[in-house]
């Protein structure tokens, strides 16, 4: 495939850590067959204004997968998942050039809609931030965004959104409370259900459970889990256990370039490079 | 990898300092916090402190108004003038309160002492032969003029002066007697003789009018002119007499107002009949009222100082007064009864009018005299002087002592009074009132006015709604564009061109406001005022004008778009704004025509709609102008702040920018921006200079945009240099500076209230 052969060119690059680290070692080529790809990228560079953050990252996002992003903090894959919704174009300095894929089309197209966008392709952030509204609106803002007013549709979207992110049980009875009032980790599968209300086809989910104590962060990963059977997810995490739990795919980054993209399995058990290998075993990091 | 391990130095010497250096540090460390802390704490309190001090002192200044009046019976004095058995006709004060004055019926006038009782001096009037003293008039009190009116019919009017003298360096008053028209008595008309029942004396331009009535209802009136001859030296008097109509019963009392328009003779059983004496040739009876109710008499009557208004005493204690009140319709004055006072538990026996303002003492034939204040129309004291009916009663021009005497006593009853500020009352500056001269009771202020005899008008009404005006029609202004721009340029707008406007608009703050009111009232008041269809074009013009330019963008290419950077796009309505602006300014004279028979201003007045040339909407420009900064300052802090992570939540939940202003960024921001109102609300409440100089200043009570008003603190500005210190109207300023405090105190602390429940429902983590 095209994508992988632009990632081997960048076995030639180093990582500064001065030895050839890679050398004779050939990365595992990933096959998803084209059908299954909804999210393709192509030839990523970003800017910030000097700083040359994403070097040309080629890769794919698999449907109805969970693909996670792993490296140490500053490696970029924030920055890569904010570039599928277009968040990145709220930041000035911010320069793009290379093609993201949606279904076939360039999301960085003109004349692309972002508002509609980012309903197909919904976030989830690190903090959990809900708006200063109740449970209820919080869930039924996004569908207000869409022009739903009927009372009705939007009673039968929040319990389903509710139930789907697993909160329905412990919120129902206080659906006007304050959002504010919920824990961190309530908060956070307020913000998933939030995000789902809107039918999504891409779910972004950035760092979501960092914040989070264990039990919280238990039940989010179930719920990405649950929630892959429908939707295409992304997910940004630190924690190793966590990606190999929860993902399908694993891609490490590091200081801009996409080092190693495999099914999770591989880079875990297998992985085709020391740094990778570095990297998840808690030498580097 | 290079690694630092925490643990490599362990081994190592310590670098840190040694024990006792960090003991020593620590202490230091201690004191600075404390110093901190309790310097923090007084400085505090030093805030608190001060702001209560202020409120401190302008309760201090304005804690009199409400002291009550106090009056009472200091001692008694055995009545002067043993040797001059005859009856007191009437008695006087001087303003140093040092000397006493009784007219006795004899023509003795004996001066004494209202300390001691003791004798200064004593003179008499020429009496004619065979003749006795019949009947005694006087003008108003502050005129000294007296008429004594013998049974032969002859009158002598006769002024009391005091000589103020220094020998010494003492002061010493001496009473003189003096004569206008020679020390003679003389006749008044032919008409009526002798025996008056009622006489009066009026100083007017030309002389001296005298009016005497009898038992038969006779009236006859005439105008002494004294003239000089300028070669002799010779006084010459002539006199003018009137026929007067009769009335049909006796004259018990008559009284000619100031302006010589109208005499009022009341018969016995307290009927007055108004007298148009505008013309004396043609004298007539304009009509007869009813002064008490039926079965009562009027006891006493007199004029209050001004002799506008007329308080009138009944046989059954009643106290009111009247006066002439035009009427709407016929424009013709009629005699009014305006107000009542508290009854007396017995038949009024005596009036006398205060010498500078409108408050009188009252005395009845139970021995009470009550002290009341006609503006204010209340009774503020009323004591029992003397077990007898009180027969005369004299008070000093500075209203602290009076001298009350009772019938058949050889006494005279000093008494002491402390009423400085009779007129604030809660009713007299917050209610309607009906001032003399008015036809209705009215919301006035007009604190002073040419002579003593003007009645103060002291209604914080007009000021209190004033000063609403002006803070409205300038948060009318202010509001929508500091908010929107506000919410513009801390969210939509480019981060370097932020960085130019918000400095900007908050440089405009530091503006003295004394240039914009000079510039409002100076060249924008005239200005609008001769180009009034400018307000007009421009509130039409430059809103449409605007979305036509923002639609016409964009459908512009995109290429062409993309020449300005995102965020920059405000840059491109300056040229726009300007370009209608000017057109508003040149189209101005043809729309005048075309649609206003050439002067807008002239059309206002023609249907209907009172213009001023300094106005609220003036105002509300100026101030609205002043407080936008403020606004816009606060309230784009408040958009600026709200935390990213809800903006960017709601972006990635497919809302455009707008959505998401409305949906997270307003509410999450409302405490902010609801606090920013309300401190440009109260910008605008204590706001003075703009005022004073763009509103006209004319306290008037309504919200016509096209007229202006005064506020409290322009009110302050203008009458406190020029107010005596201590009096009532320094000391209603000083309340009024209360009411402006607690008017912003009020505001603030309700806009707090809600700011603290917005701030709880709209907490962002």
């Amino acid at each position: 495939m095209d994508g992988t052969d632009t990632m081997s060119q960048q076995t030639t690059l180093t990582h500064g850590m001065g030895d050839k680290l890679f050398e004779g070692m050939n990365r595992t080529k990933l096959d998803i067959a084209r059908e299954d790809i909804c999210v393709e990228v192509k030839d990523l560079n970003l800017y910030y204004g000097q700083d040359h953050a994403l070097k040309n990252v080629t890769m794919q996002i698999a449907r109805h997968r969970v693909t996670a992003f792993i490296g140490p903090s500053g490696c970029g894959k924030s920055t890569l998942l904010r570039c599928f919704n277009r968040m990145n174009d709220l930041i000035d300095i911010c320069r793009i050039n290379g093609e993201i894929m949606l279904d076939g089309s360039n999301i960085y197209d003109r004349g692309v809609d972002v508002a509609e966008l980012r309903r197909r392709v919904g976030m989830v952030f690190q903090k959990p931030n809900p708006f200063p509204k109740s449970i209820y609106e919080n869930i039924a803002y996004g569908l207000r965004l869409q022009g739903v007013k009927d009372r009705k549709v939007l009673d039968e979207v929040v319990e389903r959104a509710l139930k789907r992110a697993a909160l329905w049980d412990e919120v129902k009875d206080r659906l006007n409370e304050n959002a504010f009032g919920l824990s961190g980790g309530q908060q956070q599968r307020l913000v998933i259900a939030r995000a789902i209300a809107i039918e999504p086809e891409v779910l972004l989910l950035d760092e979501p459970a960092s914040a989070l104590d264990p039990i919280s962060t238990a039940k989010i990963e179930e719920l990405i889990y649950e929630l892959k059977d429908q939707y295409t997810i992304a997910i940004v995490t630190h924690n190793m256990q966590q990606a190999a739990r929860v993902s399908d795919y694993t891609a490490y980054m590091y200081m801009g370039e996409l080092i190693e993209f495999d099914d999770t399995l591989s880079i875990f058990t297998n992985p085709a490079r020391k740094a990778t290998e570095d990297y998840i075993t808690g030498r580097y990091g | 990898m290079a690694a630092i391990l925490p643990n490599e130095n362990a081994s190592q010497a310590s670098l840190l300092p040694s024990v006792e250096r960090r003991e020593r540090l620590r202490r230091i460390r201690g004191i600075r916090d404390g110093i901190s802390l309790y310097g923090v704490g007084a400085a505090g309190f030093g805030v608190i402190f001060a702001l209560a001090l202020i409120f401190f002192y302008l309760f201090y200044e304005t804690f009199p108004l409400l002291k009550p009046v106090s009056m009472e019976v200091a001692y008694e004095i055995s009545m002067p003038g043993d040797e001059e058995p005859a009856p007191t006709v009437h008695l006087t004060l001087d303003r140093f309160e040092g000397i006493g004055g009784r007219f006795s019926e004899s023509g003795a006038i004996t001066f004494f002492s209202p300390e001691t009782g003791a004798i200064l001096t004593r003179k008499q009037v020429n009496v004619p032969e065979d003749a006795s003293v019949s009947a005694f008039g006087r003008s108003e009190n502050r005129r000294s003029l007296f008429v004594y009116g013998f049974s032969d019919g002859s009158v002598l009017p006769l002024k009391l002066e005091y000589d103020q003298t220094f020998p010494e360096g003492v002061r010493v008053v001496t009473p003189r007697l003096s004569f206008p028209l020679g020390e003679e008595p003389m006749r008044i008309g032919d008409r009526v003789q002798g025996d008056y029942t009622a006489l009066t004396v009026v100083e007017g331009r030309t002389g001296y009018v005298v009016a005497g009535g009898n038992r038969d209802g006779s009236i006859a009136m005439a105008l002494f002119s004294a003239r000089r001859n300028m070669l002799t030296g010779e006084v010459q008097i002539s006199r003018q007499d009137y026929e007067l109509p009769a009335i049909s019963r006796p004259v018990r009392q008559l009284l000619i107002n100031e302006t010589l328009r109208n005499l009022f003779a009341i018969d016995d059983r307290g009927l007055l009949y108004n007298i148009d004496i505008v013309d004396p040739n043609r004298p007539r009876i304009i009509e007869q009222v009813q002064l008490v109710s039926d079965g009562a008499s009027v006891t006493a009557a007199d004029f209050l100082v001004g002799s506008r208004s007329l308080i009138v005493g009944g046989s059954d204690g009643s106290v009111s007064q009247w006066m002439l009140v035009r009427d709407e319709e016929t424009n013709v004055p009629h005699l009014t009864r305006v107000r009542g006072f508290r009854q007396h538990p017995g038949a009024v026996t005596f009036i006398e009018p205060e010498y500078t303002r409108k408050g009188f003492l009252v005395g009845d034939d139970t021995g009470t005299v009550g002290l009341h204040y006609a503006t204010s129309g209340v009774t503020l004291k009323k004591i029992p002087v003397s077990g007898q009916p009180v027969t005369r009663i004299a008070v000093s021009p500075i209203n602290r002592l009076a001298l009350v005497k009772g019938e058949d006593s050889d006494a005279l009853r000093v008494i002491r009074m402390d009423n400085p500020h009779p007129q604030a009352s809660l009713s007299g500056l917050w209610g309607r009132v009906w001032y003399e001269g008015r036809s209705e009771p009215e919301y006035i202020w007009q604190s002073s006015g040419a002579d003593d005899a003007f009645e103060s008008k002291f209604s914080l009404v007009p000021l209190t709604v004033g000063t609403l005006k002006a803070a409205l029609f300038a948060m009318l202004l202010g509001t929508p564009l500091a908010i929107m721009g506000a919410i513009y340029t801390a969210y939509f707008m480019a981060g370097p061109m932020r960085r130019i406007v918000k400095p900007s608009l908050e440089l405009m703050e530091a503006l003295p406001t004394v240039i914009l009111g000079f510039l409002a009232g100076i060249w924008l008041a005239p200005y609008i005022e001769n180009n009034l269809p400018i307000l007009v074009s421009v509130l039409i013009l430059l809103p449409l004008g605007m979305l036509a330019f923002g639609y016409g963008w964009t459908r512009l290419p995109t290429h062409i778009r993309h020449i300005i950077p995102p965020g920059w796009e405000a840059a491109l309505l300056v040229p726009v704004v300007l370009l209608l602006g000017w057109v508003a300014i040149t189209t101005s004279p043809w729309i005048e025509v075309a649609f206003f028979g050439g002067s807008m201003r002239q059309w206002f007045t023609d249907v209907g709609i009172p213009y001023d040339q300094r106005n609220a909407l003036i105002v509300g420009l100026a101030m609205g102008f002043a407080v936008i900064p403020t606004i816009f300052s606060i309230a784009e802090d408040a958009v600026f702040n709200v935390p990213r992570h809800l903006t960017q939540g709601s972006l990635a939940l497919g809302a455009t920018p707008w959505q998401t202003v409305v949906g997270v960024v307003l509410p999450t921001a409302s405490p902010g921006i609801f606090s920013a109102v309300m401190i440009g609300f109260g910008r605008a409440v204590g706001e003075t200079m703009i005022v004073l100089m763009a509103s006209g200043n004319s306290p008037i009570v309504n919200f016509n945009m096209f007229e202006g008003m005064r506020t409290l603190a322009a009110n302050i500005a203008v009458e406190l240099p020029e107010t005596s210190v201590g009096g009532t109207h320094f000391r209603i300023l000083f309340l009024s500076a209360l009411v402006l405090l607690v008017l912003t105190f009020v505001l603030n602390t309700a806009a707090e209230i809600v700011r603290q429940r917005l701030r709880k429902r709209y907490a962002s983590l």
